[in-house]
């Protein structure tokens, strides 16, 4: 079963040439970096968050311009811990569809190539190039569309987690 | 007036005697015509003389043509009736041969059939190479068996499986023997070549080709080192060994497809200027990206160290702002927060260098590929306007050609898009420090001052 399922793989990747690999490659980074972010979330950030409010409440006054300061710089260290690489992710989805471009294109100069030094339109000449054509756009596609859901989710957490961050640090005390 | 009757009178002298001349020699002429008109009429007088008297003799002569035509005509018409007699004994003979061969006129139509197909596969065979003059029988075969005069004997028939039998184990053994062998400069050579069966030749760590003639031909373009580097190793094997070699089982036709795929040199030839000036962009690109990339480590590491140290280091952006307050430290905080922003400023340009022009090439690359591959198509349907659609070979290399530089643009574009989003990630987060942290760092170290005081 296992082994049919990696011979299947096997076989779409040498269908769809190189360029895969490359997909394949930039896919697994995409997702190691969102699993590495939904991680965090759900486990760093609260230990963080109360960290942080804690040092906010524990201070003798809150009202002066230092701690005004003091609580921005606080609040941008928070942000920057939860926007880190959130922007590398949404540049790899970007990447996706342009690597299944990549690998179409050299498909398609494949296909001509055989046309041109052949002569032929014979479907089995070019079928190797016809398959290298189609499919890194459709893989470049769905790589982008797996990350592009959780991407956003990411972004939206991050920036909903800041605001609730500043509403946490009051400073009428 | 005087003057010009005098001329006329001198111009008229002069054409009196010129013409006084020209009537002497016109005389001259018609008494020489006369005396020839004389003389001819003499030579016909005679020449007639003279056909009078032979005229029977002519008479004479023209019988005897006459006689030996009707002669001749009735030779003429004797051969024509043997002709047809002929004609018509060969069309019995005929009947009778087909008569008396009966069931064997189809096994002699069926056995030129297979000879020619035999002749074909033996004469594209590797196995001719090492075993010549097998041609020699089986054209003798296909000869006869096409004549209808001749019959082929038990022994022409013969050759016939006899060769097919050499082709099955030729086909089936690998054999090193000495040849002379074509080289692509043009220069022959005789090397010792590995026979592999009847699917393809290798030597000298090369592969051949058998050509429509016979001869044996260095491939025009060795495949990849990964196969050409098996071929020292199997024609050095002993027997018994078990060794890897690059084969083509297709009997040449993936090695000859080889030959016909466009190396990167051509892809890049291809490509044109267009394709030049993206990949000089590109390479411009990541050069930038990878400097500031480089300089951006290195600050960020002296910012991170500057956040733990008291004292401010003017090595840093950080560390010059910090600077700015503590030469300003007895300000109100407004003009404080003032100087602190002017700071900043300061320094952002230095942190944000190069980055707009990383993204512009990463967004301007595709651009410059559909560029070149639009004008590539241009001229592929101009070719296609003055030669017509008929020739779908030069049309397809045309578009194959075109295409190269829309994955020129993307191999450009791919790159620096993932430097600009790493450099322009570790240049943010820098700027972020500055922003928004720098203030609070200060604020910090004036609230550790006050107590301490």
């Amino acid at each position: 079963m296992l082994s049919e399922a990696l011979n299947a793989i096997r076989a779409f990747m040498e269908q769809g040439g190189e360029i895969l690999f490359l997909l394949l490659g930039v896919t697994f980074i995409m997702w190691v970096l969102i699993v590495e972010r939904l991680w965090y979330f759900s486990l760093e950030y609260r230990k963080q968050k109360s960290r942080v409010v804690e040092a906010w409440e524990s201070r003798r006054e809150r009202r002066s311009w230092y701690a005004h300061k003091i609580r921005t710089a606080m609040i941008s260290e928070v942000n920057h811990d939860l926007n880190k690489s959130v922007n590398l992710i949404k540049t790899l989805v970007a990447l996706c569809p342009l690597i299944g471009l990549l690998g179409t294109v050299t498909g398609m100069i494949e296909v001509f190539a055989v046309l041109g030094n052949t002569g032929s339109s014979s479907a089995r000449a070019m079928a190797d190039g016809v398959s290298k054509a189609t499919i890194p756009t459709m893989s470049g596609m769905v790589a982008a569309l797996s990350g592009l859901f959780l991407s956003t989710y990411i972004e939206r957490r991050a920036k909903r987690e800041s605001e609730r961050l500043e509403d946490s640090l009051t400073m009428d005390h | 007036m005087k003057k010009f009757i005098a001329t006329a009178a001198i111009v008229l002298a002069g054409f009196s005697v010129t013409a006084q001349a020209q009537q002497a020699d016109l005389d001259a002429l018609l008494k020489k015509v006369q005396d020839g008109t004389l003389n001819e009429e003499a030579a016909h007088k005679q020449r007639e003389a003279e056909f009078r008297a032979n005229q029977a003799q002519q008479q004479n002569l023209l019988n005897a043509e006459r006689r030996t035509t009707a002669q001749l005509e009735r030779e003429s018409a004797r051969l024509e009736e043997q002709r047809r007699v002929n004609e018509q004994e060969i069309t019995n003979q005929l009947e009778i041969q087909r008569n008396r061969l009966g069931q064997l006129q189809e096994l002699f139509g069926v056995l030129q059939q297979a000879a020619g197909d035999a002749r074909a596969v033996i004469s594209g065979s590797h196995v001719t190479i090492d075993n010549p003059n097998r041609m020699d029988p089986i054209n003798v075969l296909v000869a006869k068996a096409a004549d209808d005069a001749q019959l082929p004997t038990i022994e022409d028939i013969e050759a016939w499986p006899a060769q097919m039998l050499l082709e099955m184990i030729g086909s089936g053994q690998i054999k090193t023997f000495q040849h002379e062998v074509g080289r692509n400069d043009g220069n022959k050579e005789v090397i010792d070549l590995t026979r592999i069966g009847d699917f393809g030749l290798v030597g000298n760590g090369r592969y051949y080709t058998l050509t429509n003639n016979g001869d044996v031909q260095e491939l025009a373009r060795q495949p990849s080192g990964r196969f050409t580097g098996t071929v020292d190793g199997f024609q050095s094997a002993s027997s018994g060994d078990i060794v890897g070699l690059g084969l083509d089982p297709t009997r040449g036709q993936l090695l000859n497809i080889e030959v016909e795929k466009a190396t990167l040199e051509d892809h890049l030839a291809n490509g044109g200027p267009i394709g030049y000036i993206t990949l000089g962009l590109g390479a411009i690109g990541v050069l930038l990206a990878v400097i500031q990339w480089l300089y951006l480590f290195v600050v960020g590491g002296k910012v991170r160290s500057q956040i733990r140290k008291d004292e401010a280091n003017t090595n840093n952006p950080l560390g010059r702002v910090l600077a700015v307050y503590e030469s300003n430290k007895n300000v109100d905080v407004e003009t404080l927060e003032l100087k602190l922003d002017e700071a900043i400023l300061k320094e952002t340009p230095a942190l944000e260098r190069f980055l707009t022009v990383v993204k512009l090439i990463s967004a301007v690359a595709p651009l410059f590929g559909l560029l070149g591959t639009v004008t590539g198509m241009i001229q592929t349907f101009q070719a296609i306007t003055l030669f017509g659609a008929g020739d779908p070979q030069a049309m397809a290399g045309g578009i194959s050609a075109a295409l190269i530089t829309t994955v020129e643009g993307l191999v450009v574009a791919i790159p620096t898009l993932l430097l600009h989003s790493f450099v322009s990630g570790s240049s943010k987060s820098i700027i972020h420090v500055l922003e928004e942290q720098s203030a609070g760092i200060i604020a910090v170290h004036a609230e550790k001052e006050g107590a301490n005081a």
